[in-house]
This record gives structure tokens, C-alpha cells and sequence, in this order.
């Protein structure tokens, strides 16, 4: 039982103050939105392509950046070496920088001056406005998340397991597949969600890498631009209610996933 | 059969010094040190885990100070287990198996067979999170010792178990030993010692300062740590002074003792066990190398019987079983007789 005393009371106010001021533009939206224009905008196929876009391209660029940047996790968790600050701050450069000013510098990196854009030309392709380019801006801006969630599960597996691995005679990448990674699972599965979910919102450094072909958050801003705050609403609510999906679907996967291992190693 | 020669290694704040050790075939080696002293260091050096500063190791006259955890043929079982949370009973004994790439049926067998001889084959199937620490505890060794390496390597493994499975451990651990299996086993606990060691050393801040036969070490330890970890309590500091051929230990409040030996510093530290010294009501008929009074200062409860605290100008601590202490009708701050043989009072050197 809690005893309400003056100083829980202004804690209770304060948090509801916050928790309302994350819902009320939220709910604002969902009621200013008739639900005629809400399934207009559902059943308009650029609305859905834009959106399938999104997700198809956050989800790969997180799968693809996760296979690197698992390693530099646990490196991260695990090893001491000179200079590891700095590491950690290069890591989490791009959540400080202005996401225009992340685009900005990638773009210099894929546009036919950069490097990595002469070497996708040379191959005959064109990074600008392509998925390819938006999923390095979206990886680029989101790649954080991941990293830090991963190294502080790592860095929670007991090092005693993994010595007690390789004395056992297992071979360094052994330990690490089958039991640093399976015990950093749940920090791992939740940094991917996250990255996924931050790539997915990402606007500022896609849209200077690619206005075409539009992902939902740079549809939302140009039909925002174009037509007005009424027009750009039901595009808005759907990709949010598309967006609160996908994430109650990984978490429950993430969970899900731990439920089976648990019984198939009760039944093994 | 193992031979530690010189080792170095610092860590942090704390080193191992000059480190030589032989371990022979089918030797059950107990090392002695309070936590800090270096103990779990040394295991994981031989292990492998951590590698020397400076110095050699030698597994069956092969030097393998440099060679790879995996290649060492060393079993370490730790102090809280490690066993992986993330397996089951069987995926934990068929850890290393797996690693060596063990055909599938055999791992079935070698680890059911393993499991029966430590009692847990109808564990097979359970996950570890829910085990006790003595089931725990036979699943490290099980997992340790299905693929029979050379040299067993126990961290405190008395350490997390109810008292009440200590003495299961133990049988287990003599049974290892009387199979063949050699043993260094490190713990805080001189009793694990006295149970088990057929050679007892003990470290202390990085040092090996004693080793020999355990009755060797606790009769006759070196300093006041050794006489600690022993579990002795009766230290005097003493002048040293003969008369007629006879050595006698001279206490700063005047009570003078018989000590044996042949040449003896001017001062120094000497210790008692308390099971040496027998405690009368009445003074007792005959001659005694060392017989005095004392009242009881105090009385504690022990597991036998009662330590009893006698004032005889010096404070000794005496163990007396519980018939005995019936028969002395003692009470606080009555009067009591003590005696103990010249031959219990051991000199230290305090050099070392």
C-alpha cells in the first residue's frame, strides 16, 4: 500500500504532466482524423508503397548493420585497449549530430565524388534516390542504439561463463555463438528493435539522400508541404498505427522466441 | 607431473611472486589463502586464463606456459560454478564434447555414464537456473571431467554448498583422488585441508610460504599467517632464555613456559594449540613439562564440546569435549588447572 505524503503527490503530477504531454498530440491526432479520409489514405497505393518502403529498407539496413556491428559490441563490452573513450564516442556521434547535417555527409560520401559512390557506380549504380542510399542514411543515424544495447548485454554475461568455455576446450568463436550471444540475446533482439524502429522514423538524413522514392516520413512532410495540415493527418495516423505494429509484433517475437527456447531445452 | 617454476605476475595492485610449485601424479594438493592472496590467480595461470609475466609452466615434462587454453588438457571447475544458464543439465555436460566435435551417440553415452557416477543422470533433462548448489556443483565436475584432463583445477568448491552437502563433496573429491585423478584444490578453509590433502601449501600476498604433509603444516607451521589459516589461536610473543640446558619462553607479564629445541632467537612468537592444552579442576598428581592456575574468562560454545578462555597471566584458548566440560563443572571465573607439553609450543620464524 502507498502512503500518498506532499512529496509523492508532486511526483504523480509531474509524471502524468509528461505521460500527457507524449499523448495529447498523439490523441489530438487520431481525433482531428475522420475516419472516411483515414481509409481514403489507407487504399492510396503510393501511401502503402511509401510505408512498405520503410519498413522493408529500415529492416534490412538494421539486419545488415547488426551482422558488423555484433562484434563491435561485445569488443566494446568485453576488451580494454588505449583510446577506448574515443571509440565510444565516434560511436555515438550520430545521435548528437543534426540528422540534415548526418544526410549532408553522406550524401558527399555516396554522390559520384565520394567513395563510396564511385565504387557503386563503377557496378552501375546510383546510391542518390535510391533504397540502397536511404538505408545507409537510416543505418547511419540509428546504428547507436543497437550498438549500446548490444555491448551492455554483453558486458552483463559473466566473463567467468566464457573462460569457463574455453577451458572446457571450446574454440573462441564457439564461446561467442553459443553462449556470450545466446546470454546477450534479449539486449541484442532489443537494440535491433530499436534500431529498427529509429531507422523507420528517420526523416532529416533521408530526405537530403533521397526525396524519391519517398519513405513514409518524407510523404507525410510533402503532402504536409503541399496541402496542408488536414491532408497530411490520416497519412500520419497510418503510419504510426503501421509503426506501433510492427514494434508490439517484434517484441512479441523477441518474447515468443525465449518461450520456445526455454521448452525446447526442457523437451531436449 | 605439473611443475610451476618462477612465475611472475602482476595484477593490478597485487602480485604473484616467485611462484614454484610440483604437483605429482595422484596428488591431492590443498592451497591455503584468505581471498586476495593469489590463489584463484594461480589456477587460472595454469589454466591458462591468464598468462605469466615471467616464468614456466610444465604439463608432464612439456612446457605449455604459452599454450593454448583449449590444447592444455587442464580441468578448472570454478567457485560459483559457470555453469551456462543457457543449457540444460546434458548441453552443459556435452559442452565440451561438442567442442572436440564428439560423434553424437558417444556424447550421449559419455554423458549419461558421467552423470550416474555423480548421481544427477535424473537431472539430464532440467534446466540449471533451478538447481541446488550441490547439484550445480556435480554438474561442473561431471562437465569438467567427461573428457578426463590430466590435472583437475577446484576453486573454493566448498565454497557455495550448505554445510550440510560438504561432507558429500568430500566423498565425492576422495573418490576422484583414490581413481587417480590429481587435484589442486584452493580454498580459506584449513578443515577442506585436513579432510582431503595428501600435500597442503599455503600462499599468502602472492607467496607460497609453507607446504608439506597437512599434520606437517598445522603442527608445525612457519609464521603467525600459516598458524592462522591453521586455525591456531594461542600466540605468546616471548623472550627466549636457558637454563641449564633447558629453553624456557619467558611472557611480558612474567609467566614463564618449557619449550623444547636446541637454539632459539632472543625473542620471537610461539604458538599453542588449543587441543594441546588439557584443562583440571583440581591440580592434577604427576610431573608436567608446563602446569599452572587460570580462571575462566570466558566460555564459547563449538561445535564438540566448549573452548573455554583461561586467564593463567597469559590468555589461553583450550577445547574441551562436552563430557569433559560436564565433568569440570566449570563456571565463569572459576578456578581451573592447565597444562601442556614443552613439545606443543612451536617457534615461528617470523623471517619468512
Amino acid at each position: 500500500m502507498i502512503r500518498y505524503n506532499p512529496f509523492s503527490w508532486i511526483l504523480l503530477v509531474l509524471s502524468s504532466l509528461v505521460l500527457l504531454f507524449i499523448l495529447a498530440p498523439l490523441a489530438g491526432l487520431f481525433i482531428h482524423t475522420a475516419p472516411s479520409d483515414f481509409f481514403e489514405t489507407a487504399g492510396d497505393r503510393e501511401v502503402q508503397q511509401s510505408i512498405w518502403l520503410t519498413l522493408w529498407v529500415s529492416f534490412t539496413a538494421t539486419f545488415i548493420s547488426a551482422l558488423g556491428a555484433v562484434p563491435l559490441a561485445w569488443f566494446m563490452a568485453r576488451r580494454n585497449f588505449p583510446l577506448k573513450n574515443v571509440v565510444q564516442g565516434i560511436i555515438d556521434l550520430p545521435v548528437v549530430l543534426p540528422h540534415t547535417a548526418a544526410g549532408i555527409a553522406i550524401l558527399g560520401f555516396i554522390s559520384r565524388d565520394g567513395a563510396l559512390g564511385r565504387a557503386a557506380d563503377a557496378v552501375g549504380l546510383n546510391l542518390i534516390n535510391n533504397p540502397a542510399g536511404i538505408a545507409l542514411a537510416m543505418a547511419f543515424v540509428s546504428l547507436p542504439f543497437f550498438i549500446n544495447s548490444a555491448r551492455d548485454g554483453f558486458a552483463a554475461v559473466p566473463e567467468k561463463l566464457e573462460k569457463a568455455g574455453l577451458n572446457l576446450g571450446a574454440s573462441r568463436s564457439r564461446v561467442f555463438f553459443t553462449i556470450s550471444i545466446p546470454l546477450a540475446r534479449q539486449s541484442i533482439i532489443t537494440g535491433f528493435v530499436m534500431m529498427f524502429a529509429r531507422g523507420m522514423s528517420e526523416f532529416g538524413a533521408v530526405v537530403i539522400v533521397a526525396y524519391h522514392p519517398m519513405i513514409a516520413p518524407v510523404l507525410i512532410y510533402e503532402r504536409f508541404s503541399s496541402y496542408g495540415l488536414s491532408y497530411s493527418r490520416p497519412a500520419s495516423v497510418l503510419f504510426i498505427l503501421v509503426a506501433l505494429l510492427v514494434f508490439i509484433m517484434l517484441r512479441l517475437v523477441a518474447r515468443r522466441k525465449k518461450i520456445t527456447q526455454i521448452t525446447d531445452d526442457a523437451e531436449a | 607431473m605439473l611443475r610451476l617454476e618462477n612465475i611472475n605476475k602482476r595484477f593490478g595492485q597485487f602480485a604473484l611472486s616467485d611462484i614454484n610449485l610440483n604437483i605429482r601424479e595422484g596428488e591431492y594438493y590443498v592451497l591455503l589463502g584468505r581471498s586476495g592472496s593469489g590463489k584463484t590467480l594461480l589456477l587460472e595461470l595454469i589454466a591458462g586464463l591468464t598468462l605469466p609475466d615471467s616464468g614456466s609452466i610444465w604439463l608432464d615434462d612439456e612446457n605449455i606456459t604459452h599454450r593454448k587454453i583449449q590444447k592444455r588438457n587442464t580441468g578448472l571447475v570454478f567457485q560459483d560454478y559457470a555453469i551456462f544458464p543457457n543449457m540444460t543439465v546434458f548441453g552443459n555436460i556435452a559442452y565440451p564434447l561438442m567442442a572436440r566435435k564428439t560423434d553424437k551417440k558417444e556424447i550421449f553415452t559419455a554423458v549419461k555414464n558421467i552423470a550416474a557416477g555423480m548421481n544427477i543422470d535424473h537431472l539430464l533433462n532440467r534446466n540449471t537456473p533451478n538447481l541446488s548448489g550441490g547439484e550445480l556443483q556435480r554438474v561442473a565436475l561431471a562437465r569438467t571431467l567427461v573428457t578426463s584432463p590430466r590435472l583437475l583445477l577446484l576453486d573454493e568448491p566448498m565454497a557455495s554448498v550448505d554445510a550440510s552437502l560438504r561432507d558429500d563433496i568430500k566423498r565425492i573429491l576422495r573418490k576422484l583422488n583414490r581413481d587417480g585423478h590429481t587435484i589442486i584444490h584452493v580454498t580459506h578453509d584449513y578443515r577442506e585441508a585436513v579432510n582431503l590433502a595428501s600435500r597442503a601449501g599455503v600462499i599468502h600476498n602472492g607467496r607460497i610460504i609453507q607446504e608439506g604433509l597437512p599434520a606437517e603444516v598445522f603442527r608445525k607451521p612457519v609464521n603467525r599467517f600459516v598458524a592462522r589459516y591453521a586455525g591456531i589461536r594461542n600466540f605468546f610473543r616471548v623472550r627466549f632464555s636457558q637454563e641449564r640446558g633447558k629453553w624456557k619462553a619467558i611472557c611480558p607479564n612474567k609467566l614463564v613456559f618449557n619449550i623444547e629445541g636446541d637454539n632459539h632467537p632472543g625473542e620471537g612468537l610461539v604458538i599453542i594449540r588449543s587441543d594441546d592444552v588439557k584443562v583440571f579442576r583440581e591440580k592434577p598428581a604427576g610431573e608436567f613439562d608446563n602446569c599452572f592456575m587460570g580462571t575462566i574468562a570466558d566460555i564459547i560454545p563449538c561445535v564438540y564440546g566448549m573452548e573455554l578462555l583461561v586467564d593463567a597471566g597469559e590468555k589461553f584458548f583450550v577445547d574441551v569435549r562436552q563430557e569433559e566440560f560436564e565433568q569440570l563443572e566449570a563456571r565463569e571465573l572459576s578456578d581451573v588447572w592447565i597444562t601442556f607439553p614443552a613439545r606443543a609450543a612451536v617457534v615461528l620464524n617470523e623471517r619468512i
